[in-house]
């Protein structure tokens, strides 16, 4: 994260976590798709699904961060088509690290959305070697922030700070800018 | 006239007939009184000559022409193949392998042949001294020269042949090449026209001399890249077996072939994949439909599809030779550095597997024919001592088998000493300490184990190991085995089996629980089906009798950890690689289909049974089973 430049930053949100990641990283942003299990793999891997005829490695993004699994259960099937268009932004809510809208852990996700059932982000990796997906609660902007907004924070309540890059900051709301690559690299062997 | 753009079919065509000088050159030294390959290797080099200079690469082409003496003199004193001589020959060869990729990699100037050609005009003008009335300096032309009087001379018309490359420089070479039957009149278009982007490679001349058309059409021929030619208004064409420019030992890959850049290949590979699966999906629509109008367009477009995708993967496939042509060479110069005497031989060359899979094949293959000359062939006195031949015998050969290629390295060596092994795997604990011998399969998997025979304790079977767990990595990766036959004073045998192709396979999808999974044919032997009170423990293992033979059962709800109780009655398919069997036991068969197989990024942990993964008619992916993970 440079000082310079405007670094622009999809922002999404993970059980109580706002999270970010660079918009030139994201492929694709998918509705949930449903996978299929891959024996032997860790609880972290949904599995793989077909995005018109590659297959792509879905990890499951709460469990990941460690966030509450997004209640109710998920529905098994493809949502009918809810591409993300951005979100309304959330109402700032008191805890800064709290996505808004959700007044803890494990609340219906995307209330008043109705049929948003989870997305899926399709993320490179390494340099855009690979490609992941990586499901979300829900998308909720795209942002373009000047790098001095961003600080070079790690220590923040509730998430691993070797996988925060930087945190910054949207209608008062804190947002952790994830290092994806950090994050998903050592869910793939080699 | 920009050449850069011919340099890459330059390359290609150079290592063909350099492949094909090796080959000869082995020929001629397998039997050395038999000058046949001499010509074989002068046309060669003589054709490498005229590319290289029509290139400007001035090193190769000097290079070639000093080979090309010696070549010449030698063919004419019809001389039998020395061991010097074959030497030079090698190296000769090597040098100019090695000139013509700097060349093209523009660093023609690292080209450092100096000592090679020394040793190619001394050994030419040592043989010009033994010929009597040899002329000082040998002209490349492969017919004398004839002084005749200057004649109006024959018309020649000449086409070349649309698809080659550098018309103008076969052009020139053509011209040059008639030129020593006679003079040459009457160039039409003129030489300088040659250069001109838009020369279509026809042109005619006048020749004089008293050379018959015979001869002046086979010189002109020389120069490779001929259609055809007319000499003297009568036009004669060629009789079909006659050898083309590269009638060397190659096959001649040209003509009536183009090269295809094999990113293209693979591009329609994926679109035929694309189309497969959406076949598929068609094909249920229509069966929910009853509709008869759809059900025909489903059927023709099954058809179609199914012809498209034959075609597709015919073109991929490629002759085994394109590997194996190398190898002889190396099996050679291995013997010679060992002190060892090897008879190789290649069979089924011509059999035919996926481009993907040749290009993986060399590494292994090459290492399990370096441990058949080092570790299994002896040296010629230890030979002698037992009662062998001196000179060892190591076979290659492809055979197409079902769905797979079964490629074997068969050498009458020594064989691997069990005991030993089997010593050392107890020190290891690879192997229960009260073992009392290897069967070849706990041999193999003693064998391939990464390094276990770099220590230095195994002296005699030193070695086998290494190269083994890479060839064997490399080849399960490509969803083939490996089996061994050894027998101690006899020799030992490596077999490996591989897929013809990567990219399309029949399957068998097998329901476990709520999953399905593809099981290739490739290896399904045959599905049975068994009560749960029909199976026996054999050495600890759960398994069925099946015509009198034990095969041990893997149960895939067990394997894959899927959740439920199995039906009372178990679907079993029987996988078969070489001689080793195995039982997979599944709920449900869920039908064949042909399935597209790619690729996935396997998360950590993911079980190492699967080779891929592939979408099926709904559209959901589903894993594909490994056969050899699980045999």
């Amino acid at each position: 994260m440079s000082d310079a430049g405007v670094v622009r930053l999809l922002l999404f949100r993970v059980g109580n976590l706002l999270c970010a990641t660079e918009a030139e990283r994201v492929r694709e942003i998918l509705p949930r798709l449903e996978p299929t299990r891959i024996p032997g793999a860790p609880p972290v891997v949904a599995g793989i699904v077909n995005v018109r005829g590659t297959l792509v490695t879905v990890v499951e993004g709460w469990r990941a961060l460690r966030q509450a699994a997004p209640a109710p259960p998920l529905p098994p099937a493809p949502a009918s088509g809810s591409a993300p268009s951005p979100a309304p932004a959330p109402a700032p809510a008191s805890d800064p690290m709290t996505g808004g809208g959700a007044g803890g852990g494990g609340e219906r996700v995307g209330g008043e959305g109705g049929d948003v059932a989870g997305t899926t982000v399709l993320l490179e990796l390494d340099g855009g070697k690979k490609v992941l997906g990586f499901t979300v609660d829900e998308v909720v902007d795209l942002l373009s922030v000047g790098g001095e907004a961003l600080e070079r924070r790690q220590a923040l309540p509730g998430i691993d700070p070797t996988l925060v890059r930087a945190v910054g900051r949207r209608a008062g709301q804190l947002f952790v800018v994830l290092d994806t690559d950090a994050l998903l690299t050592p869910i793939l062997s080699s | 006239m920009d050449l850069s753009q011919y340099a890459e079919l330059f390359l290609a065509e150079s290592r063909e007939h350099l492949s094909a000088c090796n080959q000869l050159l082995l020929d001629w030294e397998r039997a050395p009184a038999n000058p046949a390959p001499v010509g074989g290797l002068f046309r060669a080099v003589h054709t490498v000559k005229g590319m290289a200079a029509t290139m400007g690469y001035a090193r190769v082409t000097d290079l070639a022409h000093r080979a090309e003496n010696l070549l010449d003199l030698v063919r004419r004193g019809a001389r039998p193949a020395t061991d010097d001589l074959l030497q030079l020959l090698f190296r000769a060869r090597d040098g100019l392998e090695h000139a013509v990729e700097l060349s093209v990699a523009g660093r023609e100037d690292e080209i450092d042949v100096a000592e090679v050609v020394a040793d190619l005009d001394g050994a030419a003008a040592a043989l010009a001294g033994v010929r009597s009335g040899a002329r000082p300096t040998a002209t490349p032309g492969p017919a004398p020269e004839v002084a005749g009087p200057i004649t109006p001379g024959r018309l020649v018309q000449v086409t070349l042949r649309a698809e080659a490359p550098l018309k103008g420089g076969r052009a020139v070479l053509a011209l040059k090449k008639a030129r020593s039957l006679g003079e040459i009149h009457d160039v039409t278009p003129p030489e300088v026209a040659f250069e001109a982007e838009d020369f279509d490679g026809r042109f005619s001349f006048r020749i004089g001399g008293a050379a018959a058309p015979g001869d002046i059409e086979r010189v002109v021929r020389s120069a490779g890249d001929v259609e055809h030619v007319t000499v003297g208004g009568e036009e004669r064409r060629p009789a079909p077996e006659a050898p083309g420019p590269s009638g060397a030992g190659t096959p001649d890959a040209r003509t009536r072939h183009i090269r295809v850049d094999l990113g293209r290949l693979d591009g329609l590979m994926d679109l035929i994949g694309e189309l497969v699966t959406v076949r598929g999906r068609l094909n249920e629509l229509a069966a929910e439909r009853r509709d008869p109008a759809i059900d025909d367009v489903a059927i023709q477009v099954s058809r179609l599809s199914s012809e498209l995708q034959a075609e597709i993967i015919q073109a991929r496939m490629t002759p085994v030779w394109q590997v194996f042509d190398r190898f002889p060479r190396l099996v050679r110069d291995l013997a010679r550095e060992l002190g060892k005497q090897v008879a190789f031989r290649v069979e089924g060359k011509e059999i035919e597997v996926d481009r993907a899979i040749l290009d993986e094949l060399g590494d292994p293959l090459l290492h399990l024919l370096r441990n058949a000359v080092d570790h299994g062939i002896e040296s010629p006195a230890d030979r002698k001592r037992r009662g062998k031949k001196p000179e060892g015998e190591i076979v290659l050969t492809a055979v197409r088998e079902r769905a797979s290629v079964a490629i074997s390295v068969r050498d009458d060596g020594r064989g691997i000493d069990r005991a030993k092994v089997l010593a050392r795997a107890k020190r290891e604990g690879i192997v229960d300490a009260h073992a009392e011998a290897l069967t070849d399969d706990q041999l193999l998997r003693v064998l391939a184990r990464p390094g276990f025979s770099t220590a230095e304790a195994v002296t005699s079977v030193s070695g086998r190991g290494v190269g083994i767990d890479v060839a064997m990595t490399r080849i399960r990766a490509l969803g083939g085995s490996l089996d061994i036959r050894t027998e101690a004073g006899k020799g030992t045998t490596f077999v490996m089996r591989l897929p013809v192709t990567l990219a399309i396979v029949r399957a068998l999808i097998a329901g476990v629980g709520p999953e399905r999974y593809a099981l290739p044919l490739t290896y399904v032997a045959e599905t049975v089906e068994f009560g749960v009170q029909a199976t026996t423990i054999v050495e600890g293992r759960e398994a069925i009798v099946l015509r009198d033979r034990v095969v041990p059962l893997v149960h895939l709800r067990r394997l894959l950890g899927v959740a439920g109780d199995p039906p009372a009655r178990w679907p079993i398919i029987v996988l078969e690689m070489g001689d080793r069997r195995s039982g997979i036991v599944v709920d449900g068969m869920l039908g064949q289909q042909e399935i597209v197989v790619k690729g996935f990024d396997a998360p950590r942990g993911t079980l190492p049974v699967f080779s891929g993964a592939t979408i099926m008619g709904d559209g959901m992916p589903a894993l594909i089973l490994d056969a050899g993970g699980l045999v």
